[in-house]
C-alpha cells in the first residue's frame, strides 16, 4: 500500500488543516462538535482522542482540526497525523456519511440560502477587488467557505471575511451560527491588498 | 448592556489584519474597521466598514465624529506608527483617553525625537539632518565615522544604511534618496526629503515590547536580538525573549525607555523601542507608539494555559478599560525570526516549508509571499517573504528551533 502523505498547514494556534493524501470522506463535508459527534467515524473518534481537541472538520481529503489546549500544533500534529493514519488503516470508513436528521436538513436548507446570498450579493462586490467566495458546505449551521483571486492571500481577508461577509450573513441569514475559512491563503498568487513593513 | 465599539485603524497594507480581528472577535465588541481604501463591502457595512483618509487625521476625525453621534466608540486603537498619530487626533476629537497627537508625531519622526530625546538628557547618538537634494560630499567631510544613515520615516529597516568612509556616506546617501522616491516612501511628504545621519552605537541591540499607563510603562517583553547587527544593513531577523542580558542592564533599559516615551509625552498605550546598550549604558535608538511590527506579535501570549491571550487582545482589552488577568508573558521562551529575504528576484517556490514546522520547537511557519512576487531585500524591501515562531524551554533552544527550521526552507528565486 502506497505510503499516506500528511500535510500540516496551521491557520493560527486553534486550528490547523492537515491535508491527506487518499480521500477521508467524498459525500461532502462533516463536522464533529463533540466526542458524541464522533461515534461511528474511526478518524473523528481517534481525533477527539487527543487532549484539547474541540471540532473536526473533514472534506474530501481535508481534516481541520480545532483545538483549545496550548501546545503547539508541531506536537499535536503528531498525534493528528498518527490518528489520520489509523483511521485509514481501519477496516471500516473513516467517516461515516452524514446521517439524515433533522439538522441535516436544515442544513441543506441553509445552504441553498447562503449559496444564494453569496451568488447575488458576496462574489459581486468581491469581483470588484479580482477576488471570489466559494461556499464548501454548511455544517450544524456553520458555513465552510474558501476565498480565491484577489481575496486569497489578501492582507484584508479577515477584514472582509468579518466585516463583510459575516455581518451580510448575520441580516440575511440569522441562522447561521458560524463562519469558517478553509482558504489556504500562503498559495495566493494574486493578493488584491499585499502588506509592506509600516 | 451595549457592547463597547472599537475603533480599529487598519491600513490595507497592515501584517496585523488578522491578529487585531481576531481579537476584536474573542472579546465579542462591536467592531468598525477603519481603512485608507474603502472595502467592497463599505457602502453595505457602513458601521462595519469606513474608508478614511490616513494622510488627513483632522478630516477623518471629523468623519469619525460624525459616525460616533450615532454609533459611539468607546477607544480608537491605531496598529502601525501612522495610525497611531490619526488614531490620536481621532481620540481628541471624541474626547477619549489617548497619547497627544504631538506625543505620536514626535514618536513617528526619528529626527523630532531625537531632539526630544536629547532635550531630556537622555542617551543619543549625535545626530544631524539633511535633505536629499543636499550634495552628500559635503556632510560626508565632516560625518561622524561610523555614522548610520536612515530615512526619517520608512520602517524594519528600510533604508537605514552604515558608512565607515566618506565614500560609502555618499553611495549610502544616494542610494536612500533613490528608496524615498518610491511612491509608498514619498507618500509621506516633506518627511521623504531628508535624511538623518547618527553615529554608529556598536553593542547588543535590544527591543523592548511595553504598555504606558499614565506614563508609567509595564515591560510586556524584552527581546534580545542574537544576530549581529553591525551594518551595512540592519536586516533584523530573530526575536527572541526572555532578554538573556544581566538584570541590571534590563532594568537600566527599561529606565531609560520609559524616560524616553516621558520626552516624547507618550502616555498610554502600547511602545515598542528599539535600544543599543554597551559598556556606557543604553542608547535609544527610537521609541515607536505602536506594538511590534510584521506579525512577530504572534510569538507573544500573556497567562498560562486555557486562559492567555494574545498580545493583540491584551492591547484591546487594555484600549477598552477591560480586566487583564495577567500582564506576564508566559514562563517559556519564544522567539520569532523574520525570514530574511536572500536576494532580488521573482518568488518562483517556497520548498520544505513542512519540514520546517516539523522542527522540534517550532510553532508556526507563516509565509507571506506570494508566489511570483518580486522579493526586494534591504535596505530597499518593503516586505517580509514570512515568519517562523517558536518555543522553548531557554531561549538560545527557541533560537535554534527557528535556525534549523530556517535551514529546511528552499527559496527558489528567479
Amino acid at each position: 500500500m502506497d505510503e499516506i502523505g500528511i500535510t500540516a498547514e496551521p491557520v493560527d494556534d486553534q486550528r490547523c488543516k492537515f491535508v491527506v493524501s487518499r480521500p477521508l470522506y467524498t459525500a461532502g463535508v462533516r463536522r464533529f462538535s463533540s466526542i458524541e459527534d464522533a461515534q461511528g467515524s474511526p478518524l473523528a473518534e481517534n481525533l477527539f482522542a487527543i487532549e484539547g481537541v474541540r471540532e473536526v472538520i473533514v472534506s474530501a481529503n481535508l481534516v481541520t482540526v480545532v483545538k483549545v489546549n496550548p501546545a503547539p500544533w508541531q506536537v499535536v500534529g503528531r498525534a493528528v497525523g498518527a490518528a489520520i493514519r489509523s483511521a485509514l488503516a481501519s477496516e471500516r470508513e473513516p467517516v461515516a456519511v452524514k446521517a439524515d436528521v433533522a439538522g441535516a436538513a436544515d442544513d441543506d436548507a441553509l445552504y441553498q440560502r447562503v449559496a444564494q446570498v453569496f451568488e447575488s450579493r458576496v462574489n459581486p462586490m468581491v469581483a470588484g477587488h479580482g477576488g471570489r467566495v466559494d461556499l464548501i458546505d454548511v455544517q450544524d449551521a456553520t458555513v465552510l467557505l474558501r476565498m480565491a483571486g484577489g481575496c486569497q492571500g489578501c492582507g484584508m481577508a479577515d477584514v472582509t471575511l468579518r466585516q463583510g461577509i459575516e455581518q451580510i450573513l448575520r441580516q440575511t441569514v440569522p441562522e447561521v451560527r458560524g463562519i469558517v475559512d478553509v482558504t489556504d491563503h500562503s498559495s495566493g498568487e494574486n493578493p488584491y491588498f499585499a502588506s509592506s513593513k509600516k | 448592556m451595549a457592547r463597547p465599539r472599537l475603533l480599529l485603524l487598519l491600513p490595507t497594507t497592515t501584517y496585523r489584519a488578522a491578529a487585531f480581528v481576531e481579537a476584536a472577535r474573542r472579546l465579542d465588541l462591536d467592531l468598525t474597521v477603519a481603512s485608507d481604501h474603502a472595502s467592497v463591502f463599505a457602502a453595505v457595512e457602513p458601521t462595519a466598514l469606513m474608508a478614511l483618509d490616513f494622510a488627513r487625521p483632522e478630516r477623518a476625525a471629523t468623519e469619525v465624529l460624525s459616525f460616533a453621534a450615532e454609533h459611539p466608540v468607546a477607544a480608537v486603537v491605531g496598529v502601525d506608527d501612522d495610525t497611531a498619530v490619526l488614531a490620536a487626533a481621532i481620540a481628541e476629537a471624541l474626547g477619549l483617553r489617548h497619547n497627544s497627537v504631538p506625543a505620536t508625531i514626535a514618536a513617528r519622526d526619528k529626527h523630532r525625537q531625537r531632539v526630544l530625546l536629547i532635550e531630556a538628557g537622555l542617551p543619543v547618538p549625535p545626530f544631524a539632518l539633511h535633505s536629499v537634494t543636499d550634495d552628500p560630499e559635503l556632510p560626508a567631510r565632516d560625518a561622524p565615522y561610523p555614522c548610520v544613515l536612515k530615512p526619517l520615516r520608512l520602517s524594519a529597516s528600510r533604508g537605514v544604511i552604515r558608512a565607515d568612509t566618506p565614500e560609502e556616506f555618499v553611495a549610502a546617501f544616494r542610494r536612500i534618496a533613490r528608496i524615498l522616491e518610491e511612491p509608498d516612501a514619498a507618500a509621506c511628504g516633506e518627511p521623504a526629503r531628508r535624511i538623518l545621519v547618527e553615529s554608529f552605537v556598536p553593542g547588543a541591540e535590544v527591543a523592548l515590547e511595553g504598555l504606558l499607563d499614565d506614563g508609567r510603562l509595564r515591560v510586556l517583553a524584552l527581546f534580545d536580538k542574537p544576530d549581529l547587527l553591525d551594518g551595512p544593513f540592519f536586516e533584523e531577523t530573530i526575536y527572541v525573549t526572555p532578554s538573556r542580558l544581566p538584570a541590571a542592564v534590563q532594568r537600566a533599559i527599561m529606565r531609560c525607555t520609559e524616560r524616553a516615551a516621558r520626552a516624547l509625552g507618550l502616555e498610554r498605550g502600547p511602545i515598542h523601542a528599539e535600544l543599543r546598550t554597551n559598556a556606557r549604558g543604553p542608547w535609544v535608538i527610537e521609541v515607536a507608539a505602536r506594538p511590534i511590527g510584521g506579525r512577530c506579535g504572534q510569538v507573544l501570549r500573556f497567562g498560562e494555559g486555557e486562559g492567555a491571550i494574545s498580545l493583540e487582545e491584551l492591547l484591546l482589552r487594555h484600549a477598552l478599560g477591560l480586566p487583564v488577568a495577567s500582564f506576564e508573558r508566559e514562563r517559556a521562551a519564544s522567539a520569532v525570526m523574520m525570514i530574511p529575504t536572500p536576494r532580488a528576484g521573482r518568488l518562483s517556490e517556497l520548498r520544505g516549508v513542512d519540514d520546517a514546522r516539523a522542527v522540534p520547537g517550532v510553532d508556526a511557519v507563516a509565509i507571506t509571499a506570494h508566489r511570483g512576487q518580486q522579493l526586494v531585500p534591504l535596505p530597499e524591501g518593503s516586505r517580509y517573504l514570512g515568519f517562523i515562531f517558536a518555543h522553548a524551554d531557554a531561549p538560545e533552544a527557541a533560537t535554534r528551533a527557528l535556525h534549523a527550521a530556517h535551514a529546511k526552507l528552499d527559496i527558489v528565486i528567479t
